[in-house]
């Protein structure tokens, strides 16, 4: 529920489209019959519940225990749990290779097994990637859970709001035929 | 019937647009056959938010691996992998960075424009590994003075030997604070910086600045999505005489005649293309001598502790190069040549530096931001013969064109310079009172920086070389190569100014050829 009422607590929309509140009944559009007007569209995140199905409760129950220590809601922007990003990340590793769908599930297995997080994320980083799967699926998971909650509605919506550099806006290309 | 042209060239990025903007504006009539289709920046580029993506930017896992430089944004912008597959020795994995659109890799390059010197050129002369190339300098001197106003290059003249000025735009931006630090740092141990030399404006691409130019002389036509399969020869002549091109989209099939055909698809592309093709390799050298530079990424990443906690405004900022300096005024003991480097200051560390998490993290990162100070190692790879592409006859592409294997991995001459560049940067910024966060000297796979050069070399000798020093087929008097393919040694220079000139200068004396009927 934290993410519905914070939602609802935006003034941002990703539509634009802020609705006249006056109502206008059957009035005649302002615009000229010709004029095709570009329709602004919102995003599936805003519609509905991610649906959870790669990752067991056990696992994901896992990897948001993980997500909150990782990226806790701080001074007012949102954390992981807020930005959905255990239910991005279960929807990304469903699609990813098996590799590291088994890191993955590996190391959410040890981390419902009681086995803690901290001293592997403590240990300092190195380009040689760590041996041990565990500290290796940390290691993994930190950027990805570091990544996904930076890169969500959530957090673009309260950031704009402070800094309109920092929501995460990019040059898009269309497919070129 | 198919209109009447003089000169066929296939591929439309920096080799073959320059190569129509120089023979365009002589009169000689033109057709362009490119891979790709056309790109329209204002229909095709739009702005989005990250969040708008389906991948949250992640991108869709399994696409591009071998496409570092893809994200989610550009993701439509590079070569299809899946469709356009190519292989590799298991353990030496290649990283072939494909573009296919009018413009080619111009539409997204970093611009880094430097010349290369009689360090490269005459490089066999200097240390006695390996070949020279058959000019030197001074002959591509006068093109290179060309290329640097089109593609409208900014630097600031330093008077090296080994790294010639050029004519620019110049760059008389000043110093931030901790670059002028790091600068000194250099300047003690009498290591040459200077100020980067890039092409500037909006877009510094063939598709604006040499294709434009050559389609209002009314000389060039330009046909997208055509891939050319092969090129075909006379029988009685042994000169090429047209091309096979299949459309893209349809797949249909074309053939078309041509006088002279003009090579400029992109290094491994070119060379592919002349392997199906079965041509001018009588040398047995087509495919052979490849190499690029090596790329050690984030070399160091140091913060300059005077910045944190947001006091980094006036201190921190811009950037520079280190020259080449291995190898010039004295001999190293354990590897040949020399690297170069960029590094730039104010960036933010990438949190992963940072053994911490949750609000400690996040303290940190806020204290560091705009504290960075980096940098990327480019260094010079030999080139060997045994580093090499052939037609992986088992592989084909999704138009049935046999694809290659390449085979390049860096070895001990690589390795020994990219620790001295490590060690050597590590120490310039501890002069300079930076903290380092982590050093490493570990450079991405063969291929990743997109200076993939060699294959289809330029030589005197034809019996070692593919091309003569006009990039001129030994074999085949009316088939030039002015790509990247045509290298001898590549030095740690970007190698797109040195494309571009050489292919001006390929134009010209083909030009010449033409006009008194030498060909």
């Amino acid at each position: 529920m934290r993410r519905r009422s914070l939602l609802k607590s935006l003034a941002l929309t990703p539509t634009a489209a802020l609705a006249d509140p006056t109502p206008q009944q059957s009035a005649p559009p302002a615009r000229s019959v010709d004029e095709i007007p570009k329709i602004e569209a919102s995003i599936p995140d805003l519609a509905g519940e991610p649906v959870v199905r790669f990752f067991t409760p056990k696992q994901f129950a896992a990897l948001q225990k993980l997500a909150d220590a990782i990226m806790p809601a701080l001074n007012g922007t949102p954390g992981a749990l807020e930005a959905r990003a255990p239910e991005f990340l279960d929807f990304l590793l469903s699609q990813s290779h098996a590799d590291r769908q088994k890191l993955y599930r590996d190391g959410l297995d040890k981390l419902a097994a009681g086995a803690s997080f901290d001293a592997p994320l403590r240990i300092p980083w190195t380009w040689d990637p760590p041996k041990d799967p565990f500290a290796a699926f940390l290691r993994a998971a930190k950027e990805d859970i570091l990544n996904a909650t930076v890169n969500s509605y959530e957090w673009a919506a309260v950031v704009s709001k402070r800094n309109r550099n920092a929501a995460g806006l990019g040059t898009y290309w269309s497919v070129i035929e | 019937m198919a209109p009447d042209y003089d000169v066929l060239i296939i591929g439309s990025g920096a080799s073959g647009g320059m190569a129509a903007h120089t023979l365009t504006a002589k009169g000689i009539k033109c057709l362009m056959l490119d891979a790709g289709p056309a790109v329209d920046y204002n229909r095709h580029r739009s702005l989005k938010h990250v969040y708008d993506l389906p991948y949250r930017g992640f991108g869709k896992p399994g696409l591009f691996p071998h496409v570092t430089q893809a994200n989610e944004f550009t993701a439509n912008l590079w070569l299809n992998e899946q469709q356009n597959p190519y292989s590799y020795p298991e353990n030496d994995p290649y990283y072939w960075v494909r573009v296919r659109l009018i413009g080619g890799r111009t539409n997204m390059w970093g611009r880094a424009s430097w010349r290369l010197s009689d360090y490269e050129f005459g490089c066999g002369d200097h240390d006695g590994f390996g070949d020279n190339w058959p000019l030197r300098y001074k002959d591509l001197a006068p093109y290179y003075d060309r290329a640097e106003p089109l593609f409208r290059v900014s630097g600031r003249k330093e008077n090296l030997p080994q790294l010639p000025d050029g004519i620019f735009l110049p760059d008389e931006s000043t110093d931030s604070p901790s670059v002028k630090r790091f600068n000194q740092a250099a300047d003690a141990r009498g290591i040459p910086i200077t100020k980067q030399r890039r092409a500037t404006g909006q877009l510094a691409s063939s598709g604006n600045l040499l294709l434009p130019d050559a389609l209002a002389t009314g000389n060039l036509t330009i046909v997208p999505n055509a891939i050319v399969r092969r090129i075909t020869t006379d029988k009685n002549t042994g000169l090429v005489n047209g091309v096979d091109f299949v459309d893209r989209v349809s797949k249909r099939e074309y053939h078309t005649k041509a006088r002279v055909i003009v090579l400029g698809a992109g290094t491994l592309e070119s060379t592919r293309l002349l392997l199906n093709s079965g041509i001018a390799n009588s040398s047995g050298m087509l495919g052979r001598y490849l190499f690029d530079q090596f790329y050690v990424k984030n070399t160091v990443q140091a913060v300059v502790p005077e910045a944190r906690d947001g006091k980094g405004r006036g201190l921190m900022g811009g950037g520079g190069y280190i020259v080449r300096f291995r190898n010039v005024k004295q001999k190293e003991k354990n590897f040949l040549r020399g690297w170069a480097a960029d590094y730039s200051s104010g960036g933010s560390p990438n949190p992963k530096y940072f053994p911490l998490y949750g609000a400690e993290l996040q303290k940190e990162l806020n204290a560091t931001a705009g504290t960075g100070f980096t940098m990327t190692t480019m260094g010079e790879v030999l080139p060997r013969y045994e580093h090499f592409v052939a037609i992986d006859s088992k592989l084909k592409d999704d138009w049935g064109i046999p694809s290659l294997r390449i085979t390049q991995r860096y070895t001990e001459n690589e390795f020994a310079m990219a620790k001295d560049a490590m060690n050597t940067m590590a120490e310039l910024c501890e002069t300079a009172g930076f903290k380092i966060l982590e050093k490493h000297d570990k450079m991405v796979p063969p291929g990743e920086s997109i200076h993939e050069l060699g294959t289809c070399r330029m030589g005197d000798n034809p019996k070692k070389s593919v091309l003569n020093k006009w990039n001129q087929a030994h074999d085949i008097k009316n088939l030039f190569v002015v790509d990247g393919s045509s290298f001898v040694s590549g030095g740690p220079q970007n190698p797109t100014l040195t494309i571009l000139a050489l292919s001006i200068r390929a134009s010209e004396y083909l030009a010449e050829q033409m006009r008194t009927k030498t060909i």
